[in-house]
C-alpha cells in the first residue's frame, strides 16, 4: 500500500527526514511515531503529494505519486491534526465540495458515510456551530468519502478529550474492520498507538531509529525479571552460579536463562535464607522502549533496527 | 467534474460574508453620490458646461450621467481594492485556514485548483462590475429622469449621447471595466500563489496598482505611458467617447490578455514549486 525508498525532505540547510524506507502492507494499522518536529508530518506531506521530496519515492497504492498522483491518490483518504472546514458552510456542503475533488459523490454517499460516522440531523448545520468531536468525525467522513483502501491518519486525536480519544481508537479499530482498510496512523500518544497498531516506526530528529511489531518490542525484553531482594549482588552472583541468570540491568533486572521460570528463582532464594520481597517478569512497554530510543543519541549513519 | 468543482468553489466564494463588502460599498457609495447630485449644487458645473456648448441641460442631467458620474471613482478606487481583496483570498485565505491541504490530500492537480480559482475570481468580478452598472442606473433612476448621457473629463473626454446611444457605451464601458477588473483580481491571485497572507497579497497587488498610476502620471513618463500596467487598465473610459478608437481597445485588451497570462502562468509555478504544510 505505502512503499517509501531512500525518501527525505531538506528545508534549507535542515534535514526534516533523512533517506526513509517504509512499506506498510494492506490490512495494516502501520504506527508513525516521534516527537514534535521528528519528520512524521514530512513524511505524510510527501505521500500526499503537497511537499516535493529532495530524494528518493513515494509510492502509493502501487503509483509513484511524483509521477502519477491523481492515481495514487485516488483510493486514499486523509485527516489531519487541526479538522479544518469551510465554517460558514454546513457539513454536508462541506462533504460534498471536497468530496468533488476526487469524483462526484452521490448524496446516498454522502448520507451513507454520515450515518457511519455519527453525524446524521446536524449535516445541515454550519460547521461553525460544531464541537470539536464532530469536525474530527467530519474530517473522518470527508477522508472516507472516496471509498478510501487507505487511510493517512496525521495526529487524529490531537485537541480531543479522553472520551473523544477514547471514541477516536474504536472509530479507527471499526474502520479496519468493518471496511478493512489500511491505515497509517501518525501519532505522539503512546498508549493510543499500543492498542491500535500491529508495527510502528519511529522517527526521530528525521532519522527512523525503529521499524518493526509492537510484538518484537514485547520479546526486547524477553526473560527479564524485577528482583527485590535483600542483597542483590548476592543474590545475582548465586542464581549466577546456579545458571539461572544470564545477566542484570540497572541493579534491580535479572535476565533468565532460557527455559528458566520464576518458581525456580524464588525457591532458590528461599533456600539461601535470602528475603525476597518482589519478583515480576518484566514485559517491554511501548512508552518504555520509545523512551529509550530517545535516549539514544542516533547519528544519520546508524541504521533502524528491523 | 469541473463544473461540479468550480460550484464548490463558488459556493466557497459566495458564502463568506466579505465577499459582499464590495457590492455594499457600492451600494453606499452610489446612493451618496446620487443624494448629493439630487439636493446640492453639485451639477451646477455640469449645466454651465452643457448650457455653454448649447446643449439643453436638463435633457442630460439623467440617470445615465449620474450613474457615469458614479462609476468613475468607484472604478479607479473601490473596485480595485474589492477584487484584489477576494483575488489575494482566493489561495493564500485557504493555505492560512489549513483547508489547502485537506484539498490536496485528493487527487486534484495543483493547476486545475488554481485554474478553478481564478475562474472563480473572474466570475465574482463579473458579478460586481455587473452590479455597478446595475446599481448606478437603478438608484441614479430613483432620483433623476432617464435622458441622453454627458460625460466630460477637462482635457480628455467630451461625450454627448442620447440615451439609446449612452445606454451601449455605458454597457460597453461596462465590459471593458470587467477586464479590468479580472486583471487586478489575477494579479492579487499571483501574489495569493506565493506563501504570503492573505492581506499581503492584497495589498501587494494595490501597491503595484498604485505604483504604476503614480508613475505613468508623472510628467517624465508621459511620453511612455502606454508601457504602464494602468495605462491600459483604463481602456473601459475609452468606451465613453464617440468614435470608439477600437485599434486602441484591442491593443490594451491585447496587453491585459497577456498580463493575465503572466499572471497566472507566474502564480502558479510558485504554487506549483511550493510545499504546502501546516
Amino acid at each position: 500500500m505505502i512503499a517509501l525508498q531512500q525518501l527525505s525532505k531538506k528545508f534549507g540547510d535542515r534535514w526534516a527526514l533523512r533517506p526513509l524506507d517504509l512499506s506498510v502492507s494492506h490490512g495494516e494499522i502501520f504506527g508513525l511515531l516521534g516527537h514534535n518536529g521528528a519528520g512524521k508530518s514530512t513524511a505524510i506531506g510527501m505521500m500526499l503529494g503537497q511537499v516535493w521530496p529532495t530524494g528518493g519515492e513515494a509510492h502509493i497504492c502501487g503509483h509513484d505519486v511524483a509521477i502519477d498522483r491523481r492515481l495514487a491518490l485516488h483510493k486514499v483518504g486523509a485527516i489531519f491534526e487541526t479538522p479544518v472546514f469551510y465554517d460558514y458552510l454546513s457539513g454536508w456542503r462541506n462533504l460534498e465540495l471536497l468530496s468533488q475533488y476526487t469524483a462526484p459523490t452521490p448524496p446516498a454517499r454522502l448520507r451513507e458515510v454520515i450515518e457511519w460516522v455519527g453525524l446524521t440531523g446536524r449535516e445541515k448545520s454550519k460547521v461553525k456551530t460544531y464541537s470539536h468531536g464532530m469536525r474530527t468525525r467530519l474530517a473522518l467522513a470527508q477522508a472516507l468519502l472516496p471509498n478510501p483502501e487507505l487511510l493517512i491518519l496525521d495526529e487524529p486525536s490531537d485537541g480531543l478529550d479522553p472520551e473523544g480519544i477514547h471514541e477516536m481508537r474504536q472509530t479507527i479499530l471499526r474502520l479496519r474492520h468493518e471496511l478493512g482498510l489500511t491505515i497509517l496512523l501518525s501519532s505522539h500518544l503512546l498508549n493510543e498507538v499500543e492498542q491500535l497498531c500491529t508495527r510502528i516506526a519511529v522517527l526521530n530528529k528525521g532519522v527512523k531509529v525503529f521499524d518493526g511489531t509492537l510484538e518484537q518490542i514485547r520479546q526486547s525484553r524477553h526473560g527479564w525479571v524485577r528482583l527485590r531482594v535483600g542483597d542483590f549482588a548476592a543474590a545475582v552472583a548465586d542464581l549466577t552460579a546456579q545458571q539461572l541468570v544470564v545477566d542484570t540491568h540497572d541493579g534491580s533486572h535479572v535476565v533468565l536463562l532460557p527455559g528458566v521460570d520464576t518458581d525456580a528463582l524464588v525457591r532458590r532464594l528461599v533456600e539461601q535464607g535470602m528475603r525476597v520481597f518482589e519478583i515480576v517478569r518484566e514485559e517491554q512497554t511501548l512508552e518504555g522502549f520509545y523512551l529509550e530510543l530517545m535516549k539514544k543519541k542516533e547519528t544519520p549513519g546508524v541504521p533502524a533496527r528491523d | 467534474m469541473f463544473w461540479l468543482q468550480l460550484r464548490g468553489e463558488l459556493w466557497k466564494l459566495f458564502g463568506k460574508k466579505r465577499t459582499y463588502i464590495g457590492f455594499g460599498m457600492f451600494l453606499l457609495a452610489q446612493n451618496i453620490v446620487a443624494l448629493v447630485f439630487r439636493f446640492s449644487n453639485a451639477s451646477r458645473e455640469m449645466v454651465r458646461t452643457l448650457e455653454g456648448n448649447s446643449y439643453v441641460a436638463t435633457y442630460y442631467i439623467s440617470s445615465l450621467t449620474i450613474a457615469t458620474i458614479m462609476l468613475f471613482p468607484i472604478a479607479y478606487m473601490l473596485m480595485p481594492l474589492y477584487v484584489s481583496l477576494v483575488g489575494g483570498d482566493l489561495v493564500a485565505k485557504e493555505a492560512e485556514d489549513g483547508t489547502l491541504r485537506m484539498i490536496l490530500s485528493r487527487p486534484v492537480t495543483r493547476v486545475r485548483l488554481l485554474l478553478l480559482k481564478w475562474i472563480a475570481g473572474a466570475l465574482f468580478s463579473l458579478l460586481l462590475v455587473f452590479a455597478l452598472g446595475i446599481f448606478g442606473v437603478a438608484f441614479a433612476a430613483l432620483w433623476f429622469p432617464w435622458g441622453g448621457m454627458f460625460v466630460f473629463i477637462p482635457g480628455e473626454v467630451f461625450s454627448v449621447f442620447g440615451p439609446e446611444e449612452g445606454l451601449y457605451h455605458f454597457t460597453i464601458a461596462h465590459i471593458m471595466l470587467w477586464v479590468t477588473a479580472v486583471t487586478v483580481m489575477g494579479l492579487a491571485f499571483m501574489f495569493s500563489c506565493f506563501n504570503v497572507k492573505p492581506a499581503a497579497a492584497t495589498v501587494l497587488a494595490l501597491s503595484f496598482v498604485f505604483l504604476n498610476f503614480i508613475l505613468m502620471n508623472i510628467p517624465f513618463f508621459k511620453e511612455i505611458q502606454h508601457w504602464f500596467f494602468t495605462y491600459h487598465l483604463n481602456l473601459w473610459q475609452g468606451m465613453l467617447v464617440e468614435p470608439i478608437l477600437w485599434w486602441k481597445v484591442g491593443s490594451s485588451l491585447t496587453v491585459l490578455v497577456a498580463f493575465n497570462i503572466t499572471f497566472f502562468v507566474i502564480g502558479s509555478t510558485a504554487f506549483q514549486v511550493r510545499d504546502i504544510k501546516s
